[in-house]
């Protein structure tokens, strides 16, 4: 059994999980939210032994939550991913940045219309919500030449801006951007994530939505009102519609920077799983000062606590 | 307006808001520069605008009627050619450009070999495949970009990532510009915020308001900056170049700054506030005129 170590500084070490800790864990929380790359699949792959586990807490009574700071895609898109890697779920319970942009517009009661810089994900969101927008894929293969008498008009009902993921980020949409956070009285301007990289393919590092909304942040001199991690938004919006108290939630993540951080400034329980970003190494180097409650391998080891159960019946 | 003419020998002027606004000079401003040189004072251009080489801006003036030598020239893609060349940049190595021509001109004047810029106008990321860059770029130079898109930031942040000791160079930050006359254009600061989104540092800026390129002109002009004015429309470049080196500074209102956001610089602690304040520069043969009539 591994104990905890207070080490010369007087913080103690992160606790590697045994099964006392697991079924402590399970039994103090009623909701778990799982961040999903890294810790439910890895790219397209599900991760061995999530599907029985997330059967499992199911039965136990536990409320699931899966968020991504991804935006491309909408709840109802990544359920077909869900379902796709023979995982148990429902589109409530799946929390996008997509998602979580639109979620917010409908907690301000925003009645505008919205500029999106983004992939189809946001609009989709939107038009579930009832809220009109303009922009998006459709703005791909727009042009600028800046030659005399080019003119750009904008759309003065436009009240704010989303900024999310876009492959096809291009100089007309960030013109356009620009022109209704300056010129609109009020126009907000909105960030689903600021996810320097993102893991698009296994082969290497690509530019996240960072980039989209560093360049709108450059063109503006403004900082966004972020709603996906590490900002609150989420976790309050989360913990409102299912009617939870911060303390009855796990945050389980791989990424220190946004999801155990996430947790841990939300005031939830948190669990790193070394199956994504994260390896021991980094979580337990001095450099580190982000510490999680719990961690392990990953999420399928929560398992031994039905074993466990079978072996003591 | 008269002291003004007497204080100061070397009169440097910002160009788009000042004295042209995309291919239109504003009115009264060749008088009034054809004033100052019959005074004898110095003239000079100093323009963010990273779009073109020294040698291009100098062909406009010579276009709209505006009287000019190469040397008078200063621009933000020569400040970021002249910064490598200072600081002895390896010519092993090359640059990737994020922005226009101008910049790849300035680069090659000084003997550094660049690509990028508009030729990858046309390239997109395919996600299909490993995307590869050159190990050798030494340095990434940013301006503005009407053709900016996700692969010229991707290639950028993986030279800045991945090349040891790779530098990251920003003509200027502006996050503005009047590159046509009727309208105000995202600028460079767009690029420099999409690449600095991904890579997570600051870039070293060689355009207004750094003060680098005064060395070069203090050198070439034989100018004191006490002695000298700057002419400008915006207070976050031009103004707070002048007040970074030494310089006395004149603000008109042909551009960027309305009566706004000079009234809340000023209330502001630490707000940028000019010397002097004009409608237009335009408008100098007029008030020189007056001041002289009231003298009478």
């Amino acid at each position: 059994m591994v104990s905890c170590k207070a080490v010369a500084n007087g913080t103690t070490q992160p606790r590697r999980a045994d099964t006392d800790d697991k079924r402590k864990l399970i039994d103090s929380v009623d909701c778990f939210i799982f961040d999903c790359d890294g810790v439910i699949w890895r790219g397209d792959s599900v991760i061995d032994g999530v599907p029985e586990t997330l059967d499992m807490l199911r039965a136990m009574g536990k409320r699931l939550v899966f968020v991504t700071n991804n935006s491309t895609k909408s709840r109802a898109g990544y359920l077909g991913k869900f379902t796709g890697l023979g995982l148990n779920v429902n589109a409530e319970e799946i929390y996008s940045s997509s998602y979580a942009a639109a979620a917010y517009l409908e907690s301000i009661d925003f009645k505008k219309k919205v500029y999106v810089i983004g992939e189809s994900g946001i609009l989709e969101e939107l038009d579930l919500k009832g809220i009109q927008h303009l922009g998006g894929p459709e703005d791909a293969e727009k042009v600028v030449a800046l030659k005399k008498g080019e003119y750009m008009e904008h759309d003065e009902d436009v009240g704010a801006v989303v900024v999310g993921f876009d492959r096809h980020i291009n100089y007309y949409k960030i013109q356009y951007a620009t022109l209704c956070i300056r010129e609109n009285p009020g126009c907000l301007f909105i960030a689903t994530n600021r996810d320097a990289v993102t893991h698009l393919t296994d082969a290497q590092e690509w530019a996240g939505n960072g980039s989209m909304v560093g360049a709108i942040a450059g063109s503006t001199k403004r900082e966004p009102i972020t709603v996906g991690k590490p900002a609150e938004f989420m976790l309050d919006n989360i913990a409102k519609t299912f009617g939870l108290k911060r303390q009855q939630i796990c945050m389980v993540g791989d990424r220190l920077d946004t999801d155990i951080l996430f947790g841990k400034n939300g005031g939830l329980t948190t669990c790193l799983v070394l199956s994504g970003v994260t390896d021991e190494e980094t979580l337990l180097s001095p450099e580190n000062s982000v510490h999680p409650d719990y961690y392990m391998s990953q999420l399928s080891e929560l398992l031994a606590v039905k074993e466990a159960a079978k072996v003591a019946a | 307006m008269l002291q003004l003419l007497q204080d100061y020998d070397c009169w440097v002027f910002d160009l788009d808001g000042t004295i042209w606004r995309g291919n239109e000079v504003i009115e009264g401003v060749l008088e009034a520069l054809e004033l100052l040189r019959k005074l004898g004072k110095k003239v000079l251009f100093m323009t963010n605008n990273s779009m073109k080489s020294r040698g291009s801006y100098l062909d406009k003036c010579l276009q709209v009627g505006l009287p000019a030598h190469v040397d008078d020239i200063y621009c933000s893609s020569y400040s970021a050619a002249a910064y490598l060349d200072s600081i002895g940049f390896d010519r092993s190595k090359k640059a990737y450009v994020v922005g226009e021509r101008g910049i790849m001109q300035e680069l090659a004047a000084v003997g550094i070999e660049s690509f990028g810029g508009p030729d990858d106008n046309e390239k997109r990321a395919s996600f299909s495949s490993e995307m590869l860059h050159d190990t050798q770029v030494g340095a990434v130079v940013c301006g503005v970009d009407p053709n900016l898109s996700y692969y010229k930031v991707q290639y950028a942040s993986m030279c800045l990532l991945l090349n040891p000791g790779c530098l990251f160079i920003a003509t200027n930050t502006d996050a503005r510009g009047h590159f046509t006359p009727n309208l105000e254009w995202a600028g460079a600061g767009a690029t420099v915020g999409a690449i600095k989104g991904v890579v997570e540092r600051d870039p070293i800026v060689t355009g207004k308001p750094s003060p680098f390129l005064m060395q070069d002109i203090a050198a070439k002009h034989n100018v004191q900056p006490a002695k000298s004015i700057m002419v400008g429309d915006r207070l976050d470049t031009d103004i707070l170049w002048g007040l970074n080196t030494g310089m006395a500074t004149l603000l008109v209102m042909t551009g960027v700054t309305d009566e706004q956001l000079l009234v809340a610089q000023r209330g502001s602690s630490n707000g940028v506030k000019p010397h002097f304040v004009m409608d237009s520069f335009g408008d100098l043969r007029r008030v020189a005129q007056q001041a002289l009539q009231q003298q009478k």
